[in-house]
């Protein structure tokens, strides 16, 4: 699994600013709408693609396509609000940013057996221990954040190393979450490193 | 010879092979059945919205290829009448709780012992259909199973492009 955002050498103060403060408004609130029911079809072929594993050890490739590319949707989504890159994320499915890129290989065969190790066990050895980890790496990125706003607020420039950890942050999520979703049988790495 | 030919009134019918369908399509068959679960996947056990996902799932596959069209068609097709028993079931039992009468009670519980045979049964033959879409294979429903086999297969309802090029004869001849 790949994610890559891409560090701008300049980012926009004007567009930092309008993020802040109408952000909410302009990108969660259209963004979040939509998701609500693209997320239902998300959850009713994830409960499905859950029981094809179970039976034939894959998943159907149509769903992953599918579901793919509404987790890079939400890596656009979450790479402008945590203000890693300027312009405002695309819509849609097939919407595209240039700075944002996420490669999921489709696994020709999944595990059977960690699709009901996860299902029953999932929540001690991915959950607790991944989330305990994220919860406190979530308040370093928040911390980071905040400063990096000031810092681009009057340079203009974006830190180079605060920049890839708040985007290996989002990359820890989205590879805990891959695994969880059942789309690879890799355990998660405890770290955001590419 | 590598498809199989079913002749009618000389016009022959071709069917692809299993081995001929790629596993995408034979995926995308198996998932259409797997739409019933979708009440389930959704969270929301209303029984129309079976049927709405399998509406959708059906407008999603009816471009990819006949396969996965015919038995997204056939599986929508046979959605129709168990959602419209189940939401008979639900309406009708809401109506007995809230208005607390209960003269038709019985009559309630037979037909719900006839819904409930009725979703065995649809459960049992659609998951032999999902088996079979994922092998590659055609299966027939009642009724809904030649309905979409003629959309798809009957070279007859298939629309042709009249060819501009063509003199036709004067009508009645």
């Amino acid at each position: 699994m790949q994610l890559t955002i891409t560090r701008q050498d300049l980012y926009s103060r004007g567009e930092l600013l309008l993020r802040t403060i109408f952000g909410g408004i302009y990108i969660m609130v259209p963004h979040f709408f939509l998701w609500f029911f693209i997320g239902i079809w998300s959850a009713i072929l994830g409960f499905i693609a859950f029981w094809a594993i179970l039976f034939t050890g894959r998943y159907p490739q149509s769903m992953f396509e599918f579901q793919i590319k509404f987790i890079t949707w939400h890596q656009r989504v979450f790479a402008s609000l945590h203000n890693l890159i300027d312009g405002y994320p695309s819509f849609g499915l097939s919407g595209t940013n240039d700075k944002v890129k996420v490669v999921v290989e489709y696994p020709e065969r999944l595990s059977r057996g960690l699709v009901i190790v996860r299902f029953l066990f999932g929540i001690f050895y991915v959950l607790i221990p991944h989330g305990f980890c994220l919860f406190f790496r979530s308040i370093a990125t928040g911390f980071v954040a905040f400063l990096a706003w000031w810092v681009v607020l009057f340079t203009g420039s974006y830190p180079a190393s605060w920049h890839e950890f708040n985007a290996g942050t989002l990359r820890w999520m989205l590879r805990f979450n891959l695994y969880n979703g059942l789309f690879t049988d890799a355990y998660p790495p405890f770290s955001g490193k590419p | 010879m590598t498809h199989e030919e079913v002749s009618d009134n000389c016009t022959a019918i071709v069917l692809p092979r299993p081995a001929e369908l790629t596993e995408r399509e034979k995926e995308d068959a198996m998932g259409a059945y797997l739409m019933m679960f979708a009440a389930w996947g959704a969270g929301f056990p209303l029984p129309m919205v079976g049927l709405i996902a399998s509406i959708i799932y059906y407008h999603i596959n009816k471009k990819n290829s006949k396969f996965s069209a015919f038995h997204s068609y056939q599986a929508l097709l046979t959605h129709i009448p168990i959602s419209i028993v189940n939401a008979a079931a639900v309406i009708w039992g809401i109506v007995l709780f809230v208005g607390q009468s209960h003269p038709l009670l019985r009559h309630y519980a037979a037909f719900g012992v006839f819904a409930g045979i009725w979703n065995a049964l649809y459960m049992t033959f659609s998951i032999i259909a999902c088996v079979k879409a994922r092998k590659g294979k055609f299966y027939y429903f009642w009724v809904f199973g030649r309905i979409s086999f003629a959309k798809y297969y009957l070279p007859s309802r298939q629309k042709k492009k009249p060819n501009d090029d063509s003199n036709l004869p004067p009508e009645g001849f």
